[in-house]
């Protein structure tokens, strides 16, 4: 029973989320559908250019152009759902801290984490890129002729579970410095995704193998979209187990809550001593 | 001893006690030349302020307590800390009987906040849209949600302004949308920092009125914050007054006007080179023929002041006004020292 209200919380706090998405989309359309064209414009841009040398090349370190367009799915699908869940900066945190803002979810009658799960979902205006990856997905899918089963679609979700989260934990680490040096550090999370994102949509099959160790442990650019789709193929890379992402997320996601719930405790302590009134709220 | 175990042994009647708290701050010194430039990358100058100096207070239910001090006085600090946004070095906080950092959650749904300069309004939506969200996150019924706007719109004339963009409001317009919408939830206690700032006299009568209805027939306990000592008089029958971060003074308006006089400042303005002949109160500063007076209108009731201004000779304007609250607290400390 307990469960049960508590998803039924969420799936209203996520309706009225949408809704307010959607009011907006009808209300500023042109607005609206030029912001979801760049969103869009900006994915395919990364996502084609890599295709292309794929087909140029008639694909990219053992992976033929199918493969590739698979991966590429799997990368639109990621950034789409990254998009979508993620408007007024839930997700780039760093910018909410850094503004001193977080006093206005503390006013709120909900956990922190049902709010930020909840508050940036943005189907409407934020849903292309995941509609594209998914017809992506398709197409490559019959391509390649997979063979789709019920277990390979729920490690398909598993995986990119574990990518989402992989994302959002990595924001969070780097945001935790805002609470430290709210000005300094106001768009570290934003500098921390986007900067690294055209690297994780690229195929890293043929890379010398330390890079690739590297891309997968330091800066886990490599479990955005290569590794996760090379496993979903059965292509599990450099005798890493295919549970590898997982574990990954799974520990970034445990450093993280420690480290941003100290760093929480030190802005209760401290209290913040800037504050900027706009973007917590579309 | 009794006394405290009395209070424990009916704690609903509180709606916020405060016992030693003490809140201090560290704050980063610069200046400008490039000597401490160098001297702060070895060793950074801190300084350390107290906001809050082993503070104690209980509010019961069904009060409205104003709040006042001068700026940086601890006023917001002492509102962060009840809303559970700040941790206090020590003391104990309890906000309806519960610990605002630990029962965050069940405490927000019975408690309301608003901070007179930011807004919860969602700044891209109608006003309307601001208070449906609201009703979803705070979970509250549809009948209480109606029964509430219903009284909102009716009582603070926010109807026309339901269907306009947070944005395009005006400043006084988007203080009743956001005490509006804050009451949405029936809280039982609402904590309000700076209400009146920037608001004009009608506005300010508006929201005066309603938090004073509020309070009456629904019971709400209400505690406001201001520096502005007509403001709160208005709305207010307990005073708590707060200075260097600690309470100064704790009772009615009548009480502290009994210690400090009825202060009331008295500006005359003068033609060119005369000073005017009267003696009145003390003479606080004179500037370019504009001569400034403190006057207890407990010693020289206003009739009496009426009459010797009326006396004086070549006065350009005269204005009389509220002593500001700097001077009632300084009052008060004179009143503790003897001075
Ligand atoms: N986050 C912070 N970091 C450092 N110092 C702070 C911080 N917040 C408040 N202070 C200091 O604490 C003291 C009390 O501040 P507070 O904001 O509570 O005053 P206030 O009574 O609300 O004043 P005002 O009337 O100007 O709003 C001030 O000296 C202020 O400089
Ligand atoms: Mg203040």
């Amino acid at each position: 029973m307990e469960v049960k209200a508590k998803i039924k919380r969420i799936l209203k706090l996520l309706a009225i989320s949408a809704k307010m998405d959607l009011v907006w989309l009808l209300r500023d359309t042109k607005y609206a559908l030029t912001g979801i064209a760049s969103d869009m414009i900006s994915n395919l841009s990364t996502v084609s250019a890599v295709y292309l040398i794929a087909l140029r090349f008639n694909g990219i370190g053992g992976l033929n152009t199918d493969e590739i367009l698979f991966m590429m799915s799997y990368s639109t699908i990621t950034t789409g759902l990254f998009i979508m869940f993620g408007s007024g900066n839930n997700i780039h945190i760093s910018r909410i801290i850094g503004r001193g803002q977080l006093e206005h979810l503390f006013m709120q009658p909900l956990s922190l984490k049902m709010q930020l799960f909840t508050n940036g979902f943005c189907p409407f205006t934020g849903g292309g890129n995941f509609l594209v990856g998914c017809i992506m997905l398709i197409i490559s899918v019959r391509r390649l002729s997979l063979s789709i089963t019920l277990g390979w679609l729920l490690s398909l979700i598993i995986y990119i579970l574990a990518t989402m989260t992989i994302i959002v934990a990595r924001s969070y680490l780097v945001s935790t410095a805002a609470f430290y040096a709210p000005v300094a550090a106001e768009e570290i999370s934003m500098t921390a995704i986007d900067g690294t994102w055209l690297l994780s949509t690229f195929p890293l099959s043929g890379m010398p193998a330390f890079l690739q160790v590297s891309l997968l442990t330091i800066l886990p650019e490599g479990l955005m979209a290569w590794f996760p789709s090379l496993c979903l193929l059965g292509k599990t890379p450099l005798h890493f187990s295919k549970y590898y992402p997982l574990a990954f997320a799974l520990i970034l996601s445990l450093i993280t809550s420690y480290i941003f719930r100290k760093g929480m405790n030190y802005y209760v302590k401290k209290g913040s001593n800037r504050y900027v009134p706009y973007g917590f709220r579309r | 001893m009794l006394k405290k175990d009395q209070i424990d042994m009916y704690p609903t009647d509180f709606a916020v006690k405060l016992s030693k708290v003490t809140k201090t701050f560290t704050q980063w010194q610069r200046d400008n030349t490039g000597q401490s430039l160098i001297r702060n990358l070895i060793k950074p100058e801190k300084r350390t302020i107290v906001a809050l100096n082993d503070v104690s207070f209980h509010i019961r239910k069904g009060e409205f307590v104003a709040y006042a001090g001068p700026n940086g006085a601890g006023k917001s600090t002492t509102m962060k800390l009840l809303s559970g946004m700040l941790l206090p070095n020590s003391g104990d906080i309890s906000v309806l009987s519960m610990s605002p950092q630990k029962q965050r959650t069940t405490l927000m749904q019975r408690l309301g906040i608003l901070f007179g300069n930011r807004t919860e309004l969602w700044w891209d939506h109608p006003v309307i849209q601001s208070f449906e969200w609201k009703k979803v996150v705070w979970d509250i019924p549809d009948q209480i949600y109606r029964q509430n706007l219903d009284m909102v719109t009716d009582l603070l004339d926010i109807g026309p302004l339901l269907k306009t963009f947070a944005r395009e409001l005006s400043l006084g317009q988007r203080m009743r949308a956001d005490l509006a919408m804050m009451l949405l939830h029936s809280p039982e206690l609402i904590l309000l920092d700076e209400p009146t700032l920037g608001l004009d006299v009608v506005a300010k009568r508006q929201m005066i009125d309603f938090l004073k209805k509020i309070n009456q027939e629904n019971g709400v306990t209400i505690v406001v914050t201001s520096h502005d000592m007509d403001d709160l008089e208005e709305m207010a029958e307990r005073i708590l007054m707060i200075s260097d971060g600690k309470i100064a003074f704790d009772g009615s308006f009548q009480e502290l006007r009994n210690i400090t006089g009825n202060l009331t400042r008295v500006v005359v303005a003068m033609e060119d080179s005369l000073v005017p002949q009267v003696k009145m109160g003390k003479l606080l500063s004179s500037d370019k023929g504009v001569y400034e007076y403190d006057i207890d209108l407990a010693q020289l009731p206003i009739k009496a002041l009426l009459g010797q201004l009326s006396q004086v000779e070549g006065v350009r304007d005269i204005e009389i006004k509220k002593a500001p609250i700097e001077q009632v607290i300084a009052g008060l400390y004179r009143d503790w020292t003897g001075i």
